[in-house]
């Protein structure tokens, strides 16, 4: 009933833009019912690369994933995958992408390898290339030996891998990732990205990772989608979030309270960081103004470094002075 | 796209990207897929012949295979009887019916395979949390529930039929004359048809009530319990009735109370057996002749069977969505 009608939906008229777009979605809303509203009106491009969509939990990505495979109708506004309408070519969007869920979906008492080829013939492809492309998945994904064991005796890293694997084996133009870090330790994380990474840039294949954690992938991504609430806080490119993410790190030996009331003085707006200061850099200018503050005050500077501040801060309220590091 | 682009390897191509950094140069370069790639209708038939397997275990441990080599040598044991008595005794007559075949075992048998095999297609998905991969994939939404329900169907068919094969078979091997064969030809062709409603009703039923849980045990528990009690209910009903009209003085059929002859509606093995007297099945059942009675087997027949694959389709299309 609520599958929308099959109709062989031909390029879309006037998308002029979704030639280069991977993913575009226009006042896309959902609204489960009336109180819950997981996406508000999102309109955003995703350009080929690896594109992070980081937001909170409940922000909104499971649900814009979900949209994007046609497995769910919007509620209005609309969405275009590899120039195919969410709503009326579902099908064919499934065929071009992989999908890999956020929760445990494995079944324990398979091989590595049954399960990939099973989801490979899934996929569409025919029994025999099902098995070479399983067994190729599995090894780009690094399961060699591991992959004629059951699925059950797989570590947590090894059950991320074979997830990965079974989004792999179709050979998808486009990745959808769900949280692949999560529950994962600082080394298997470390891993997943790189293998992430690699399958962005070495295999060409675009690639969508959500992620609560934007410290995390902001390493491997060409391009960030941040959501809060179901809507767009801020689609960019890295290279753009870097520009404004440039900061200056202020440590001294006594008198940092000072410093920072003299900077805020001064125009800049000072946060401490650990036992420095930070202010962001607007220019050649506010490393003078820095040089002057200290000089005047006459503190005895102890460092003075150019750092790229995470991108995750730009997020935090100025306000909220947080000691802690998320990680690193 | 890119796409083109991916088959270079790192090593040929200086890498720009954020993996330039990383340092891990991979001399097995990524293959793109450029060979043929199946439509629906194929994709459909992969999970039906994969469910059709697992339902009598093949692809699985020994153990998934107990339950149906169990179930089906049980089931034959009659034919192989039967043609063993034909062939040694002198008047050849054939000791098991076609239509009703030993319905007590068979009602056992089926019993024990629905509630140990329906589960294993569908609960394990459900407890693996499997179903978003399907769905992630061209597979619409009735696709999957489409294919389980007809391997099972078919998983339920080739046990209730081969051993109607093997006693006919085993009949005819000893009986002279064509017109002999063609007899047992004839009498063969509504057993064929009677066993098709058991398979049909029953693997439907199954499944939706293992969709229920992902609990195997439950699912096998579930399935057992209404089989069962429904069973002994409708067997139950039928005997007190029978018993109260017992001492009056009417005809054999003719004198079957009402009472008697709508228990059966309970069970969906009385059901089944109620659709094949109306249908003209004169073998003695489990239950008596329902005489007028017998549109309403006919009615309850559809009934259960419509409500348990709308329900099965329901399920599924909450799952997809979920």
């Amino acid at each position: 009933m609520t599958a929308p009608p099959q109709l062989r939906a031909g390029p879309d008229p006037g998308d002029a833009g979704t030639a280069a777009a991977v993913i575009q979605t226009e006042a896309l809303t959902k609204r489960y019912t009336s109180e819950v509203t997981a996406l508000d009106g999102l309109t955003v491009a995703i350009a080929p690369g690896i594109t992070g969509l980081v937001g909170a939990n409940g922000a909104g990505k499971s649900t814009l994933i979900k949209i994007m495979l046609g497995l769910l109708p919007p509620t209005s506004g609309r969405a275009v995958v590899l120039g195919h309408n969410v709503a009326a070519s579902g099908e064919r969007i499934r065929t071009l992408t992989g999908y890999m869920p956020e929760h445990d979906c494995l079944p324990p008492d398979v091989t590595g390898t049954e399960f990939v080829t099973h989801l490979g013939r899934m996929s569409g492809l025919p029994a025999t290339a099902a098995k070479e492309r399983a067994a190729e998945s599995l090894r780009h994904v690094g399961l060699y030996e591991e992959r004629y064991r059951q699925v059950g005796t797989y570590s947590t890293g090894m059950k991320q891998r074979v997830k990965l694997a079974q989004a792999l084996v179709g050979d998808p133009r486009l990745l959808l990732l769900d949280e692949p870090t999560i529950g994962l330790d600082p080394a298997g994380r470390r891993s997943m990205l790189d293998l992430i990474s690699r399958i962005g840039t070495e295999f060409g294949i675009s690639i969508v990772v959500s992620s609560h954690l934007l410290g995390e992938i902001e390493q491997i991504c060409d391009q960030l989608v941040v959501i809060d609430g179901g809507r767009l806080l801020r689609s960019d490119t890295m290279t753009s979030f870097t520009q404004m993410s440039q900061v200056l790190l202020i440590e001294v030996d006594e008198g940092a309270a000072e410093l920072a009331a003299e900077l805020a003085a001064r125009g800049l707006e000072p946060r401490r960081s650990g036992r420095g200061l930070l202010v962001r850099i607007d220019g050649e200018r506010t490393h003078d103004t820095v040089r002057d503050a200290v000089a005047d005050l006459g503190l005895p500077l102890n460092r003075l470094a150019q750092q790229r501040r995470r991108v995750e801060e730009l997020f935090r309220d100025n306000g909220d002075e947080e000691e802690e590091r998320g990680d690193g | 796209m890119t796409a083109d682009n991916g088959a270079a390897t790192a090593g040929a191509a200086p890498v720009t990207g954020p993996a330039a950094g990383t340092g891990v140069i991979h001399d097995l370069g990524y293959q793109h897929y450029d060979g043929p790639r199946l439509g629906r209708a194929a994709i459909i038939r992969a999970l039906y012949w994969h469910s059709l397997r697992s339902a009598f275990g093949i692809g699985r441990g020994a153990k998934a295979k107990i339950v149906p080599i169990l179930a089906f040598g049980l089931m034959c044991l009659p034919a192989i009887a039967n043609a063993v008595a034909v062939a040694t005794s002198s008047g050849h007559a054939r000791i098991v019916d076609y239509d009703t075949y030993t319905y007590p075992l068979r009602t056992l048998v089926m019993l024990i395979f629905v509630a140990a095999q329906a589960p294993e297609l569908v609960s394990r998905d459900l407890r693996s949390h499997v179903l978003p991969l399907y769905y992630s994939r061209p597979l619409r939404r009735h696709d999957y529930p489409l294919a389980k329900y007809t391997a099972f169907t078919v998983a339920c068919l080739l046990l209730v039929e081969i051993p109607l094969i093997i006693l006919y078979l085993g009949t005819i091997i000893s009986v002279s004359g064509g017109s002999a064969v063609w007899g047992q030809t004839r009498a063969l062709i509504p057993g064929l048809g009677v066993a098709a409603l058991w398979a049909v009703l029953l693997a439907a039923i199954g499944l939706v009530l293992a969709s229920f849980t992902g609990r195997r045990a439950y699912a096998t528990g579930l399935i057992a319990i209404y089989f069962f009690l429904t069973w002994i209910l409708a067997k139950l009903l039928v005997g007190i009735a029978q018993n109260g009209a017992a001492p009056g003085p009417g005809g054999l059929v003719a004198g079957v109370p009402l009472g008697a002859r709508l228990p059966g509606l309970i069970s969906p093995f009385t059901v089944v057996d109620g659709v094949r007297q109306w249908l003209g099945g004169t073998n003695p059942g489990p239950i008596p002749n329902p005489g007028s009675a017998g549109v309403a087997y006919g009615l309850m027949f559809v009934l259960l069977l419509g409500v348990s694959l709308g329900g099965l389709a329901a399920r599924y299309r909450k799952v997809g969505a979920s």
